[in-house]
């Protein structure tokens, strides 16, 4: 029951039942139509016949008289055909003809009729079951001037011939039919069945933990293999989800740990005495700055995470973006000036974007102070002027921002892995920073549907954000 | 200083209130809105401090139902949202500041502060003077003593911000937002920068320094 059921269960076999159905009507109906038509037309033909031959005994008769008449029927009547023939005299005697008797009613009432009658002789020699049974006769009674009565006809018995052979046609069609269609529906849905339970199979072994299973995919390309390209892209995700979710509860674990235990031992120190009140003074301070420092971290965190939920359109304003960025490089001058860098601006009068100003603007700090961060560490410039460059122009679409700086760059190879929460160069490790800030460029990146990308600057590092949405002009 | 404390959490608003305390306030705390929204109405504070998710009834409809009624008593919006966005809503019903959980308490207490001051006149004075440092808002001009100092524009209204607050810890965030617009966080130490620079063209060279660094909170000047 539970294969063949399942089987009936699935769509593809209900919808093929409907078919044959359908099927079965459709046919019936234009199989009927043609049967009606053609018994229409076969007796039309055989009544335009009988009329005929009715026109050409009746020249007979007035060419004759009713003896030439009688002469003309026996000659007709000895040839083989289904044509009927009989004459009969005023008392409907039979007189001539090939048939022995017709009915009173059909002599006495002229015009068309219809009778069942004994056959005498087979219409032809090679219809074995003419022997000896009983015909059918449509024919047309005619009283002659004389008295005589004339009827002419055609045996029908051919005509529902003809009907009982296109009914049984139509029968073992239908037959052929529904075995047909029977057979493609348990190939179809057992096909559609195949491909399902591969799905299925995939999709348990998925929740039972293994994540990396992906839904094969045929070389058809058809309905399914979309589906399943679609879910296997949906599973990629997934898995890089899960994963960068396993990686930032690592990292948190790790990132978060190191400098709590700091400050818990720290604290531990100043609480036991072993410090004079100096010394226990500056512990505290050193731990309130370092729990600012950690909540910095969770706002970033927080920040990370509300933009990825997206951020409401209503924050979206339009940005003068020279006069940001010369707000920018005012505000961090002095920095990149303690850091033996020269910082300067560059964008066209008049640019403007709509965006979140507090998101680009905070994007921009985090690359900016990136850029001074790792720019004043290694200079190599070689002597040249070792400048922090922050640009903005308008691109196809977009506007473009760069910020670039002389430092010791990321690797090719890393510059994908660090836009991710807390992943921070091994070079990095020891510099103060929670490995977020790039994390959050990407983050903001993604909520203007805009794009970060890292390139070398020859030598140092050149970030570029670029944010869809044409600036007017 | 009198202040409500509308907050629906046990721990934070116990540990708020025994901070205010410790400082020398008096805390009165409503644990949900209904009551908050009746101590507010009926009684006088100078600050209040309202959480934004609240029992019973939110904090900005508190905010709202309060000015409708004429009532201008600073408030601060405490919020576990925080985003950009949110701060904008809240200062546009009503509220005077907006603090983004997790906050430091030093930033909470810096802020009450300056709200609470912020009714007093002092607002629409044209000049500032803090000891012999005088700053001339008219003319744009700085002087200590006899001694003329050549501002930055910026520097000028970092300087006047801190003039206007005088005696008041000034957050490095309440710095960001106010003489900068901006409401962001930066990670380096971008405002201190700034402030050793104008502390360089103020007190450099002087007996008695008027700008002052308070450690774990932010800056003041004073006497």
């Amino acid at each position: 029951m539970s294969r063949l059921g399942r089987l009936w269960r699935t769509t593809t076999f209900q919808l093929t039942a409907i078919f044959i159905i359908l099927f079965i009507v459709f046919a019936i109906g234009i199989l009927g139509y043609i049967a009606f038509q053609s018994s229409i037309n076969i007796q039309q033909t055989q009544v335009r016949g009988i009329e005929r031959e009715l026109n050409r005994l009746e020249r007979e008769y007035r060419r004759g008289g009713t003896r030439g008449l009688v002469v003309a029927i026996q000659r007709i009547a000895r040839g083989a055909g289904p044509g009927i023939y009989f004459v009969a005299d005023q008392n409907g005697v039979g007189v001539a003809g090939n048939i022995a008797t017709v009915p009173f009613a059909v002599l006495d009432n002229p015009g068309q009729h219809t009778f069942t009658y004994q056959r005498d002789r087979p219409f032809r020699a090679s219809d074995p079951e003419a022997e000896d049974t009983e015909g059918v006769a449509l024919v047309r009674s005619f009283i002659l001037p004389s008295g005589y009565r004339l009827v002419v006809g055609r045996d029908i018995v051919e005509r529902r011939g003809f009907a009982v052979i296109i009914f049984q046609a139509f029968f073992w069609g239908v037959i052929m039919i529904v075995i047909l269609s029977i057979i493609a529906g348990v190939f179809t849905a057992r096909r559609v069945l195949r491909r399902l339970d591969a799905i299925a199979d995939t999709s348990n072994q998925i929740m039972s933990g293994n994540l990396s299973m992906r839904v094969p995919v045929t070389r058809r390309n058809d309905e399914f293999d979309r589906l399943a390209t679609n879910l296997n892209a949906m599973l990629d995700r997934i898995e890089q989800l899960m994963q960068a979710m396993k990686q930032v509860t690592d990292n948190i674990a790790h990132d978060l740990k190191t400098p709590l235990t700091r400050m818990r031992n720290k604290v531990e120190r100043a609480l036991h005495g072993e410090m004079d009140g100096e010394a226990a003074r500056a512990a505290l301070e050193a731990t309130i700055s370092e729990s600012d420092q950690l909540l910095k971290t969770f706002n970033a965190l927080l920040l990370i995470a509300r933009i990825e939920a997206g951020a409401p359109a209503s924050a979206f304003e339009t940005i003068n973006v020279a006069d940001m960025l010369a707000d920018l490089v005012e505000l961090y001058a002095p920095v990149a000036e303690d850091a033996g860098l020269a910082i300067s601006a560059d964008a066209p009068k008049g640019l403007e974007l709509v965006a979140n100003r507090e998101l680009v603007g905070q994007a921009l700090v985090n690359l900016i102070e990136n850029a001074i961060k790792y720019a004043q560490n290694g200079d190599l410039t070689g002597g040249r002027e070792n400048q922090v460059t922050v640009r903005a122009y308008a691109g196809e679409n977009r506007t473009v921002f760069e910020v670039a700086d002389k430092g010791p760059g990321i690797p090719q190879a890393e510059r994908e892995r660090v836009l991710q929460r807390f992943v921070r160069l091994e070079e990095s490790r020891t510099e103060a920073g929670s490995g977020l800030g790039l994390s959050l460029v990407a983050a903001v990146a993604r909520l203007h549907k805009g794009e970060i990308e890292i390139f070398g600057n020859d030598p140092g590092t050149l970030v570029r954000l670029s944010l869809p949405g044409a600036p007017p002009q | 200083m009198k202040i409500l404390l509308i907050e629906d959490d046990r721990d934070t608003a116990s540990y708020i209130m025994q901070a205010l305390d410790e400082v020398g306030h008096v805390t009165h705390h409503a644990a949900d809105g209904d009551t908050g929204y009746a101590m507010a109405s009926s009684m006088d504070y100078e600050v209040m401090i309202i959480d934004r998710m609240l029992p019973r009834r939110d904090g900005l409809s508190i905010i709202e139902s309060l000015r409708a009624e004429g009532n201008t008593t600073p408030a601060l919006i405490l919020s576990a949202l925080g985003e950009v966005d949110d701060r904008v809503t809240g200062l546009r019903a009503g509220g005077d500041d907006y603090l983004a959980k997790p906050y430091a308490f030093s930033e909470l207490l810096a802020r009450v502060e300056v709200l609470a001051r912020r009714t007093a006149p002092a607002e629409a004075a044209t000049s500032y003077q803090v000891g012999e440092l005088r700053l001339d808002r008219l003319s744009h001009g700085v002087k200590r003593g006899d001694n003329d100092i050549v501002l930055q524009p910026r520097e000028f209204r970092l300087l006047e911000y801190l003039m206007r607050h005088a005696g008041q810890v000034v957050t490095r965030t309440m710095l960001l937002e106010n003489v900068w617009d901006y409401h962001f966080d930066p990670q380096t130490n971008v405002i201190d920068v700034h402030m050793s620079r104008l502390r360089a063209k103020i007190d450099r060279g002087q007996a008695k320094p008027l700008l002052h660094t308070v450690r774990g909170a932010g800056y003041m000047i004073r006497e």
